[in-house]
């Protein structure tokens, strides 16, 4: 409650100066300040048949730079910008090694929170 | 009326701040090897850097111990060139962990499509790019020919992100003062959304390097350039806060210069040090995670930070702006601490006085 009350004095006096950048600042050697929003999007992609993890998988973002490469436990990790939709692309990217499996595109509506994805891959 | 409203306001917000001191902005020079050898630098960073670079678990340990931690709490990387550090991205994600925001602050020159990939992937939110003038200008004070083209290609990808909040500074010198107008279309034409311009203090290697510092006379040019490209909308352009500007204040930038190291701005140093920003001396540090609490410390020292009544010396002792000024960006106390190293409002005034005398 005191906080609050601080807190609420502190906008006021702020306020009062008539500069909006008050509260966002940076430090003369320092970046601006990271006000965007983005979300975690992690997962594991499994082999539809078999249920093993798969090594090598290219995860990319439609319409963006942005791509990891699943590791030996078929785990990718990364942050993106949050969007209304977004689409994933899992791409089987180094031929035969670790199998050889058909691409697939995932659609992700409505991103609020992390997100956690299991996929599992036909093979060819 | 309404400006004497605005300013005894914003002292009156600058001493709740203060008493709050609550730790925003944190400076981690997580290394002090460089890649470049730039004319102006303040640090004594090299190739071959004496410090070894800090291990991220101590890092951790101390910022581990903040307490009530703050919303938008940001960890800066900054060097050195924090971008040799091959770890950058595990740390990011670490603090992305911790629910802290990350960002960095570098020369441009490693900073490639792959890199800016697995950035953006570990969470990064904030970058600072420098870039000093036109491609000779530019090279000659990071001393470096292939310099100008690797920063173009940083911020070409830089600036192809929504993500990250980015922006560009430009240290102003004697070599590049008269192209400021093409630099600023340059990063409008690269889709800069914003550029901060700062001098160069003398410390470091730009202690004795005249070609680096403005004359009087060059530094009102540096404020009404920034001033009337403000009123445009092309770019957000604005003077860094190292100092105080006088009768430019709020035309040169958002707010009322308001030096916040020590306050909101903390750092952990190379050596473990705990400090403000990385270019104040160091003599001013206040304490050390390899020995100290960290989070204790920033909250029960800092003291000279927090009250800057002894800045009242030398030629600030009488100034007529000292409420306002509070002895200058703090990282304009070197040496002896006798003095303030650059008065931002003097040049302004002797330049105003040496025109009525012209006249």
């Amino acid at each position: 409650m005191i906080n609050m009350k601080r807190n609420v004095t502190r906008k006021i006096i702020g306020g009062l100066s008539l500069t909006s950048a008050m509260f966002v600042f940076q430090a003369c050697y320092g970046t601006p300040q990271d006000f965007g929003l983005d979300i975690l999007i992690e997962g594991q992609v499994k082999s539809k048949t078999s249920g093993l993890p798969i090594k090598g998988i290219k995860v990319s973002v439609a319409d963006n730079v942005q791509y990891e490469v699943t590791d030996e436990e078929g785990k990718f990790s990364f942050y993106t910008e949050i969007l209304e939709g977004l689409t994933l692309h899992f791409q089987d990217i180094d031929s035969t090694q670790n199998g050889l499996y058909i691409d697939k595109d995932t659609v992700l509506t409505d991103l609020k929170e992390n997100i956690y994805l299991d996929i599992a891959l036909e093979e060819k | 009326m309404l400006s004497s409203i605005k300013k005894y306001s914003f002292r009156k917000f600058r001493d709740s701040e203060t008493k709050r001191h609550e730790l925003n902005y944190l400076f981690w020079e997580c290394t002090t090897r460089c890649n470049l050898n730039c004319l102006h630098c303040g640090s004594d960073c090299s190739k071959d850097s004496l410090h070894r670079d800090m291990p991220a678990e101590d890092f951790f340990q101390a910022i581990d111990t903040i307490e009530n931690i703050p919303q938008n709490f940001t960890v800066v990387f900054t060097g050195g060139e924090p971008l040799l550090r091959k770890d950058i991205e595990l740390c990011g994600k670490e603090l992305r962990k911790r629910g802290f925001k990350w960002s960095i602050v570098s020369n441009g020159h490693l900073y490639d499509k792959q890199r800016h990939i697995s950035l953006l992937n570990a969470g990064i939110g904030a970058l600072t790019i420098s870039l000093d003038g036109l491609k000779e200008s530019h090279n000659w004070l990071r001393n470096n020919e292939k310099s100008f083209d690797k920063v173009i290609n940083a911020i070409e990808l830089a600036s192809s992100s929504n993500r990250i909040n980015f922006d560009i500074v430009t240290c102003v010198n004697q070599k590049n003062i008269n192209e400021l107008e093409q630099i600023r279309e340059l990063l409008i034409s690269k889709n800069v959304k914003a550029w901060r311009l700062f001098t160069i203090i003398p410390i470091g290697r730009a202690a004795h390097n005249p070609d680096l510092s403005l004359a009087d006379n060059q530094f009102v040019q540096l404020m009404d350039f920034i001033s009337e490209t403000r009123k445009s909308k092309g770019i957000d352009v604005k003077f860094s806060c190292e100092g105080y500007v006088g009768k430019y204040e709020l035309l040169v930038r958002d707010s009322h210069f308001f030096c916040r190291a020590g306050i909101n701005i903390g750092s952990i140093l190379i050596d473990g040090s705990i400090s403000a920003c990385p270019n104040i001396d160091r003599s001013f540090s206040q304490g050390n995670i390899y020995t100290d609490n960290f989070y204790k410390v920033w909250e029960n020292q800092f003291q000279p930070f927090r009250n800057r009544e002894w800045t009242r010396i030398g030629q600030c002792e009488l100034c007529k702006d000292f409420k306002d000024c509070q002895g200058n960006g703090f990282h304009n106390w070197h040496g002896d601490k006798k003095n303030v190293l650059v008065c931002h409002n003097e040049k302004i005034e002797k330049q105003r006085n040496a025109n009525i005398l012209y006249k």
